[in-house]
């Protein structure tokens, strides 16, 4: 450290710094004027105009119809509005068409520059350059400063996750307008509410719908299906938890989607003959109309032959069985036998009831038309008894199911979430007790029967195949089968309805061929539930089998091996 | 025995100037520090890496840096400021020589280890040249206009040099930085004066130089709502996430448009939006404020300072900061046009996040160093050097 002498603060110097303070003061006074400005522009932003502004400023800059978002009964987001930015050339001011269709082709992938220039060329006053870009892409566009381009605010409507359950949510067109699933059935409340309204909530949990489509894919693809669906419908409320139709598509990019049958959905929309399902249906009528018990037996010895046709049994015993074992071999010849006890007429008024011959009663506008025979003789009473004859969609299915094994109350279906405690309205189809006997059947077929598959151990399932043959070319096609399974969970005090569907299976090495229901709908279902039961907050089940199940063993023959 | 006294009595100084660090103002710094963090996390939808990590890292560099600096001895800084002014200016032409013979526009100088941003080294080096520059003249010099060729010369040279990057924003920042620097110094105030007139003229004899779409961004900027289609991008674009927010926004990682993707810049320039989407109103303002407390220590350690040198650091660096923060909330808010700069340690990048941290230290350095005297020679007196290490 050196000693120098230095000037003190006196004279100048203190001048110096005097001056100096008195000046930063005064700057300081401009930045607080300046930081006032922010936050009163902040007050007005935020507090003031807000909302105001941000509806006015999203009406004056679009044509295009904003929409509420939809989400999940968990509030997970799966619709929503999104500014999107498309890029446009108002030609007359365009200095240099060569140029300028260079430029913009070198930062714009998949706009080609003789595209464009031709474009430019084609006399018309206003064209767009591309739709819907990128903030990159915009930032790039920006950065050229080409005059005549300039870019159009637009709303687009954004699905986050993609195809999980585009036939639920659907799709909207470039103007906004719901063209499919609840977005076009609520098409108007979604654009009345608008982007910063009530959302729309549904019934439906991600989480469900996921590990739902998930197993169906996996199902779809080891069987190599044409395709497949599911449903996972509560018995209490009817609000439908997770429904999944595959192909699907996704809906963030509907120019993929429009006018292709694949996409049908095929829970709500496509109808089809359900083949063994159905015993369920004639069972319960069969029970509830006291034209059989447990005790029963009928004869199924030999086919039944009505004119031309030949009904068969796909396990024959060859033998008079009781009514468990009808339902536990799926023999058609006994569930024949029990529906022409029950009649023609009563068999009518019974599915009727279950609305079987209309469409569903549900918040989609793809509900299909069942296929109702036009004239209901004998023959028709006898083939609709083991689900042939009659075609009916997924969801009309579960419903059903939800009635017969449930409560015995009918209750409507909804896609809508529902608040706690609610209690949908009903209709009485069968008595409790009879509901209670068709939750010891299914829990039979689970146990004993054609759906040993579908056991998921301690969730304590119950539920039935079918496996049908498609109708086509005059007759059934051998090879092409519906095969499906209709689950109750827990069967005791059942909360839950599932249906797995898979739309002509192919039979694999580890099924021994077999594309039956027994061994493709029942192990998807067991996989579904033993993923979606924790989540539904489903407990694992102490009991070992449903109390009727346990009585009607006394009725069922052990069965004698050759 | 006495290099050991020695020793110890240059610990016992480090020790007292790291107790007489500016610990509340650590804490602000810290605190948007933490916003900034928070925010980058939000916008990369919960993936810490991919932003805040990256962010956090770069701080922790930064804060070092700063802590360091600040107890470095003001008076090395008095001595390394015009050669840092240097390097920067050699570091600016080198930049644009090597755009000129790459032929596109540059603004990175990569020296094989690390790449460097000289318009960053800039905005610090200027501030501590004028300074100097300042320090050494009596107030009479200052008002004499001939000693205004030379900071002229020190702010035009790099302001063109930016420009020509072109770097609109960080040119804004250089010049009104020293202008800022100059005002305090005590240049006549009809210089500035004179200064608006001709910038205003020159601004409006621009305008009409401009292409019909560039004046139209003008216009779209005094009257967005004017242009539905679509010039007014920003504006309106700031004006709804903004607004969606209301006053208390739509939770952590729950505002739609950043989560999603569709905010441009939403990371840099554009932060201040998906902050006010998310937090709203109370969001916006808790930010505003602790920017504003920042500042404001920022000048009562320049009013503090006991010599010119750190004095006029102190309300460069503060005037730098000050500027950061208002063009970009201004341009967010559109009170002013689009213009390319940070929100201050907010905003993710290293550059800028370092440059500003660098600048606290040296505010910082001139608050534990602000008793201490300094000749208009750079050297300090004995007895009135304050804590000197």
């Amino acid at each position: 450290m050196r000693h120098i002498t230095t000037i003190e603060f006196d004279g100048v110097g203190k001048r110096a710094v005097d001056n100096a303070r008195g000046r930063v003061r005064v700057a300081m006074a401009v930045f607080a004027l300046a930081f006032a400005a922010i936050s009163l522009r902040l007050i007005d932003l935020g507090l003031l105009s807000g909302e105001a502004t941000d509806k006015r400023v999203i009406a004056a800059a679009l044509d295009v119809a904003p929409r509420a978002d939809i989400v999940d009964r968990n509030g997970v987001l799966l619709a929503t509005d999104l500014t999107a930015i498309s890029v446009y050339a108002q030609i007359p001011r365009v200095l240099n068409a060569h140029d300028s269709a260079l430029k913009l082709a070198g930062v714009l992938p998949g706009v080609s520059s003789e595209v464009l220039e031709r474009k430019f060329a084609s006399g018309s006053k206003f064209i767009w350059v591309k739709r819907k870009v990128t903030p990159a892409e915009y930032d790039a566009v920006n950065r050229l400063g080409l005059p005549g381009v300039g870019f159009q605010r637009e709303v687009e409507r954004v699905y986050p996750h993609g195809n999980l359950a585009a036939h639920m949510i659907g799709y909207t067109n470039v103007d906004g307008r719901g063209l499919a699933g609840v977005e076009r059935f609520f098409d108007e409340q979604l654009r009345k509410e608008g982007p910063r309204g009530e959302p729309l909530h549904l019934a439906l949990d991600v989480r469900v719908q996921h590990a739902l489509r998930n197993e169906i894919a996996s199902a779809v693809e080891e069987f190599t299906a044409i395709g497949g669906a599911g449903l996972v419908l509560d018995i209490h409320t009817g609000e439908i938890i997770a429904m999944v139709s595959l192909p699907d598509f996704n809906p963030n990019e509907p120019g993929t989607i429009a006018n292709n049958p694949e996409l049908i959905n095929r829970m709500s929309h496509a109808v089809f003959e359900w083949g063994s399902t159905f015993k369920t249906f004639t069972m319960a009528m069969a029970l509830d109309e006291g034209k059989a018990g447990f005790r029963d037996s009928f004869d199924a010895t030999n086919p039944i032959r009505i004119s031309r046709f030949t009904i068969n049994d796909d396990h024959p015993k060859h033998r008079w069985l009781t009514v468990p074992e009808i339902f536990m071999y799926s023999s058609n010849i006994g569930t024949v036998k029990m529906a022409l006890q029950v009649g023609t007429e009563n068999q009518k008024a019974f599915l009727g009831k279950l609305g079987f011959f209309e469409r569903p009663h549900v918040e989609l506008k793809e509900r299909g038309a069942p296929l109702v025979p036009a004239e209901w003789k004998e023959i028709n009473t006898m083939t609709i008894a083991f689900g042939h004859g009659l075609s009916i969609t997924g969801l009309q299915l579960a419903a059903g199911y939800a009635a017969v094994a449930g409560d015995g109350m009918l209750h409507p279906v909804t896609v809508l979430k529902k608040p706690v405690g609610y209690k949908p309205e009903g209709e009485r189809i069968v008595s409790q007790e009879t509901a209670y006997k068709i939750q010891g059947l299914l829990r039979l077929v689970v146990e004993k029967g054609t759906g040993r598959q579908a056991d998921a151990p301690s969730y304590l399932v119950g539920g039935k195949t079918g496996t049908a043959e498609k109708a086509g070319g005059g007759g059934y096609r051998k090879k092409s089968l519906v095969s499906s399974f209709v689950s109750v969970f827990p069967v005791i005090n059942p909360r839950y309805v599932t249906v797995v569907m898979i739309d002509e299976p192919h039979g694999t090495k580890k099924t021994y061929g077999f594309a039956t229901a027994g061994w493709t709908a029942a192990p998807t279902t067991k996989r579904v539930i033993e993923r979606i039961a924790p989540m539904l907050g489903v407990p694992p089940s102490d009991v070992p089998t449903h109390p009727v199940t346990h009585d009607m063993m006394q009725f069922i023959q052990p069965e004698v091996r050759s | 025995m006495a290099d050991a006294r020695a020793a110890r009595n240059r610990y016992r100084l480090l020790i007292s100037k790291v107790m007489d660090l500016h610990g509340s103002m650590m804490i602000v710094l810290l605190c948007i520090a933490g916003i900034g963090f928070a925010m980058l996390y939000s916008v990369s939808s919960g993936d810490f890496g991919k932003l805040a990590g990256r962010q956090m890292i770069v701080f922790a560099i930064g804060f070092t840096c700063m802590v360091t600096i600040a107890l470095v001895h003001v008076r090395w800084w008095w001595k390394l400021s015009y050669a840092i002014y240097g390097v920067g200016l050699v570091m600016l032409m080198a930049v644009e020589i090597i755009g000129d013979i790459g032929g596109g526009a540059q603004r990175w100088l990569d020296l094989g280890f690390v790449r460097l941003q000289p318009s960053e080294i800039m905005k610090i080096g200027l501030v501590m040249a004028l300074a100097r520059y300042y320090h050494g003249l009596t107030l009479d010099e200052v008002k004499n206009l001939k000693t205004l060729i030379k900071p002229a010369l020190l702010i035009g040279l790099p302001s063109v040099l930016v420009l020509r990057q072109p770097d609109l924003g960080t040119m804004l920042l250089i010049a009104a930085g020293g202008a800022t620097l100059l005002f305090v110094a005590g240049v006549p105030r009809k210089v500035f004066l004179v200064g608006a007139v001709v910038g205003v003229l020159g601004a409006v004899a621009g305008f009409y130089q401009l292409h019909d779409y560039q004046r139209d961004r003008v216009f779209t900027f005094l009257d967005p709502d004017s242009d539905p289609l679509g010039t007014g991008y920003h504006i309106q674009q700031s004006k709804i996430a903004l607004g969606s927010g209301g006053v208390s926004g739509k939770g952590f990682m729950q505002g739609t448009q950043s989560h999603l993707d569709f905010l441009p810049e939403k990371q840099t320039d554009f932060i201040f939006t998906a902050l006010a989407e998310e937090f709203g109103f109370v969001g916006g303002v808790t930010l505003v404020t602790l920017y504003a407390v920042l500042i404001g220590y920022g000048f009562l350690i320049a009013l503090s300072a006991r010599n010119h040198f750190a004095r006029l650091m102190a309300v460069g660096v503060t005037t730098t900061f000050f500027l950061y923060v208002f063009i970009n909330i201004a341009m967010v808010m559109g009170l002013i046009p689009v213009v390319g700069v940070p929100l201050p340690l907010v905003s993710f990048g290293g550059s800028a996040m370092m440059t500003l941290l660098i600048g606290m230290g040296l505010l910082m350095n001139v608050y534990v160093h602000r008793n201490v005297v300094l000749s208009r020679q750079g050297t300090v007196p004995l007895g009135r050097q304050g804590t000197v290490l």
